[in-house]
């Protein structure tokens, strides 16, 4: 019996050793290559514990000539620094726009507001944010429905629908890099989801002179969880 | 690295971090504030149940379970489908030790249950299921039952309390009758009986007796059973492999993870048993999928501010404005690891045919190939035509406005209002006049990599399997044109020291498998010259000649009707072919059959598909074969087929017809990357000659499907991915 295993796992070995040879390299997936990675990210954050948020300075601020959108996401730890690729006005109301991280993922924000990522995983195809967008420019409660199409990260897609409900929680100073703005802070709470009992939370702090969503905490879908953002330069 | 962001590329700003995407393992957790559903525990059958009886609990939709269970040298191996959400199937493999049945000293069946939810638990009422037991087999676990679940919870306790009572028949009926409801007869297990014929006859027959018990879920991870068994394990009670002392049973289970739970339990007053379930549902990849964010859609100047960019004149020369589109196109969808084929276009549509090389679902290539359109092509192009191709077949026509594009990239409900303005026709077997991309042929791959063989069920043996190393080649000369082969070295493996008697009475179609492993370590599995190619928009057609599988060789046409909106296919296959030689690598034996079938293939919608296929098989023998498949959008699929031909069941020899389980996995799901490999795998509990059919390589209806409608849609919010 020992032989037998010992033969086995000698073609398994050499299997492995076969097993990326071929004129078609470019889709081949090297699986041990992989569950080693994934290993290795594993053990890497382990031991050193959730990457830290960046402290941006005024100095850095001042050099940078383009808008950029600070994100930290909470689950993963971290930070990125997003820029804005594109700006569409569409017949949805209001504005959105792309802004692409370092990593070529990008977040859509309409007024503000996430209304859809891509290359995050499970990412939101698609969000109906309409009242939270109107509560932010009026600055007024509302509540609503808003639906979101998530991505269950297998190119099959599913309508979430929340019933929200959105306060103005009262004025307030933030500073975003040694400038202190005068926001309004509104938080959303939505009830509903897959199970009809999941929680979103969201914090928009916005700017009383311009309405733009200085900084938030919201949620960008089930896989990452949430996202702070921070308007560093618009 | 403060200087980098300083220096103002943002891009250079990672500043070490791991950005916005998360790591495998880091999603799985987040992904608990939408947990994953409740899901019942199984029992020694591998169902869901409490110790030795079953519950009245189906498993969420979709859910695949495997338990393996072991009590007093019984093993059982079982494979649950919750195929839909009240329809539940199991195949199951079990041993039995000195049970003193034939001449084995281990006793080996398979057995089929299906489960019906007659009721969902609401709140006042209980869940309510009725279930066939061994249905088919040689009936050793053959029993019935209709059982009732509640569930309780409330502040008093912790956890919540499944209490289950029930009625059970046959084997579940036979400790503690009380009478028989539905009359008496009911014929005793026969061993040496070839089995597999439904028993309809006595199914809720005899003796009745009632089951109960209580599942106590603690917490997440622990839960306490205890049960009152109906069943008297008189067969194996009069082999004194198990002393049933007590009809109570108790046990106690600890959930390792969301995808394994262990238990320990004490049965009947004298036997220690040990119970692994493990359950997963394919629509919950194991990592999720993560394409690289698209470049998002280039938007055309409004006509009013900028009208010449509409101005169309840059295709008046039909030739000179296509070879551009494609040179330009080929770089571009090179990126996103598609191939150009061909374009044509005019001053107001372009069509661009492609082939699809990385991406499993077909509607995230259509996305891609959209903005790649989007980036090159002047403002007066509004209609793209986007038509993936397979091998010389292309699948279908994806008509989108680019206005619509433009509009609703980030519209909410952006896939749903898309698909709504698309156009899905027929494509037209070729495109006259088109930019051709030259370097596609002639084109030579290989490859050398491992193989595993595997056989099972051997009574003697139930896991055989060879390993050794596989070169494939295939050369393509010209579109359709393949000429492929694989050759396989054995390095190692035992199938082929079966030494079974061959105890067929048909043409020994498939039972000699053991003789061609017997004969050489190498083997030609196949080498042949196919070409396939598309006759009408709704036509494909299909030549194979040479050596098609390892055991026969010959000639193989198929003609397949399948408009690109059609639920319906139907398709004819004529082959004629040769049983191949055990020994030489390129000889042939006596034996040659005239082989085909008519087929008629249809989606039901919700991912269930059927075939049917009517003809003649290897063995001479005429019949017709049914499939029915439920296959998820991710690529999962799981199914079952059943043959039934003018052979007899007593000439088929055990199982009496052929039938079996298919399961098809996509690799995507497991590694997270794209990927367009599938694993596919087909267990027969038994393979015998009757029903056999020829295996081709390259049959027509799986090439074209993945990009017709209903193989778009469910994947059709990968459009905007």
């Amino acid at each position: 019996m020992m032989k037998y295993i010992a033969r086995v796992a000698g073609a398994g070995l050499l299997s492995v050793l076969l097993a990326a040879c071929g004129s078609e390299k470019a889709n081949s997936v090297n699986l041990p290559r992989l569950a080693l990675d994934t290993l290795k990210n594993t053990a890497e954050a382990r031991r050193s514990g959730p990457p830290q948020k960046t402290v941006v300075t005024s100095k850095m601020l001042a050099e940078t000539k383009i808008a950029a959108l600070q994100v930290n996401p909470e689950t993963t730890g971290g930070s990125d620094f997003l820029r804005r690729v594109a700006v569409r006005r569409d017949s949805a109301g209001g504005v959105v726009e792309i802004w692409n991280s370092s990593d070529n993922a990008q977040i859509f924000l309409r007024n503000g507001v996430i209304v859809g990522s891509r290359g995050v995983g499970r990412d939101i195809i698609a969000a109906d944010a309409q009242v939270t967008v109107n509560a932010l420019r009026s600055r007024t409660d509302r509540r609503g429905v808003r639906t979101f199409t998530v991505s269950d990260g297998d190119v099959t897609s599913t309508e979430m629908r929340f019933n929200c409900e959105i306060q103005n929680l009262g004025s307030n100073k933030i500073t975003v890099v040694d400038q202190v703005f005068n926001v309004t802070h509104m938080r959303e709470n939505c009830l509903g989801g897959p199970s009809g009992s999941n929680a979103l939370r969201n914090d928009f702090w916005v700017q009383d002179s311009s309405g733009l969503v200085r900084k938030s905490r919201q949620w960008a879908g089930p896989a990452a969880g949430y996202f702070e953002t921070v308007l560093l330069k618009n | 690295m403060i200087r980098q962001f300083a220096s103002m590329t943002l891009k250079a700003s990672v500043l070490g971090s791991v950005c916005l995407i998360p790591s495998v393992s880091v999603a799985q957790g987040a992904d608990g504030i939408f947990d994953i559903p409740d899901r019942p525990t199984l029992n020694f059958y591998g169902v869901p149940g409490l110790i030795d009886m079953p519950s009245a609990e189906a498993l969420p939709d979709g859910q695949l379970a495997i338990g393996v269970s072991t009590v007093a040298g019984q093993t059982r191996t079982t494979l649950t489908f919750q195929a839909t959400p009240r329809i539940q199937a199991s195949f199951r493999y079990s041993g039995i030790k000195d049970a003193g049945i034939g001449n084995f000293d281990t006793y080996r069946d398979r057995s089929f249950d299906v489960r019906f939810l007659a009721n969902r638990e609401s709140r006042y009422a209980p869940a309510v299921m009725i279930g066939l037991q061994d249905f088919a087999g040689t009936g050793i676990y053959a029993g019935e039952f209709i059982a009732a679940t509640k569930t309780f919870s409330g502040s008093r306790i912790r956890g919540n309390v499944k209490a289950t009572v029930g009625l059970g028949w046959g084997r579940l009926g036979s400790s503690g009758s009380i009478g028989a409801p539905f009359g008496s007869e009911r014929p005793a297990f026969q061993e040496n009986t070839t089995g597999g014929e439904l028993s309809a006859d006595q199914w809720f027959r005899g003796d009745a007796a009632p089951f109960a018990g209580l599942e106590w879920q603690v917490n997440d991870k622990w839960g306490l059973k205890a049960e009152y068994s109906s069943d008297a394990y008189d067969v194996e009670v009069n082999a004194g492999i198990i002393e049933r002392q007590s009809r109570l049973n108790f046990g106690a289970e600890y959930a390792v993870n969301d995808f394994i739970r262990v238990g320990g339990y004490y049965l009947y007053g004298s036997e220690i048993g040990l119970n692994v379930q493990m359950q997963f549902n394919p629509q919950r990849p194991a990592v999720p999928l993560r394409l690289p964010a698209p470049r998002p859609y280039d938007i055309r100047p409004k006509r009013r501010d900028n009208p010449s960019a509409y101005d169309g004149t840059w295709a008046a020369s039909r030739t000179t404005a296509s070879g551009a589109v494609r040179d330009a196109l080929i770089p571009l969808l090179e990126a996103d690891g598609l191939t150009l084929v061909e374009t044509r276009t005019d001053a107001s549509t372009t069509e661009v045919r492609y082939r699809n090389n990385r991406y499993r679902a077909t509607a995230v290539s259509v996305g891609r190939v959209a903005r790649a359109m989007a980036r090159i092509l002047p403002a007066s192009v509004e209609t793209f035509r986007i038509v993936p191709v397979v091998d010389n077949l292309a699948q279908s026509a994806i008509v989108l406005r680019r206005s619509d594009l433009e509009a609703l990239e980030t519209a909410p409900d952006s896939a749903s209002a898309l698909l709504a303005v698309a156009g899905i026709t027929s494509a037209a077997p070729s495109l006259p006049e088109s930019a051709r991309n030259a370097d596609l042929f002639p084109v030579f791959n290989w490859s050398l990599g491992p193989y595993l063989a595997q056989s099972l069920f051997d009574p003697d043996e139930p896991y055989r399997a060879d390993a050794g190393v596989e070169l494939t080649m295939s050369y393509k000369p010209a579109p359709g044109w393949t000429v492929a082969g694989s050759l396989r070295h054995r390095l190692t493996g035992n199938i082929s020291s079966s030494d079974r008697e061959n105890n067929s009475v048909l043409e020994h179609v498939r039972t000699d498998a053991n003789l061609y492993a017997q004969a050489s370590d190498t083997a030609l599995q196949n080498l042949y010259v196919s070409k396939q190619w598309k006759v009408t928009p709704d036509v494909y057609a299909r030549v194979t000649a040479g050596y098609l599988e390892r055991m026969f060789g010959g000639v193989s046409t198929e003609v397949l009707w399948k408009p690109a909106t059609s639920r319906l296919a139907l398709g004819v296959e004529a082959n004629y072919v040769k049983q191949r030689a055990f020994e030489s690598l390129l000889g042939f034996q006596d034996y040659g059959v005239a082989t085909g079938h008519a087929s008629a293939y249809y989606e039901f919608g919700n991912g269930f598909n059927g075939q049917l296929d009517v003809g003649r098989y290897l063995a001479g023998d005429v019949g017709a074969t049914v499939t029915l498949e439920r296959e998820f959008s991710n690529g999962w699929r799981v199914g079952g087929f059943f043959t039934l031909t003018d052979v007899s069941a007593e000439d088929f020899g055990e199982g009496s017809f052929d039938k079996g389980i298919t399961l098809t996995v996509p690799m995507e799901w497991f590694i997270g990357r794209p990927d367009r490999t599938t694993r596919q795998t087909t267990v027969r509990p038994l393979t015998r000659d009757g029903g056999a059919r020829l295996s081709v390589p390259g049959r027509l209806y799986e090439q074209v499907r993945g990009g017709h409608r209903e193989g778009l849609v469910g994947n059709w919010s990968g459009v905007w991915e």
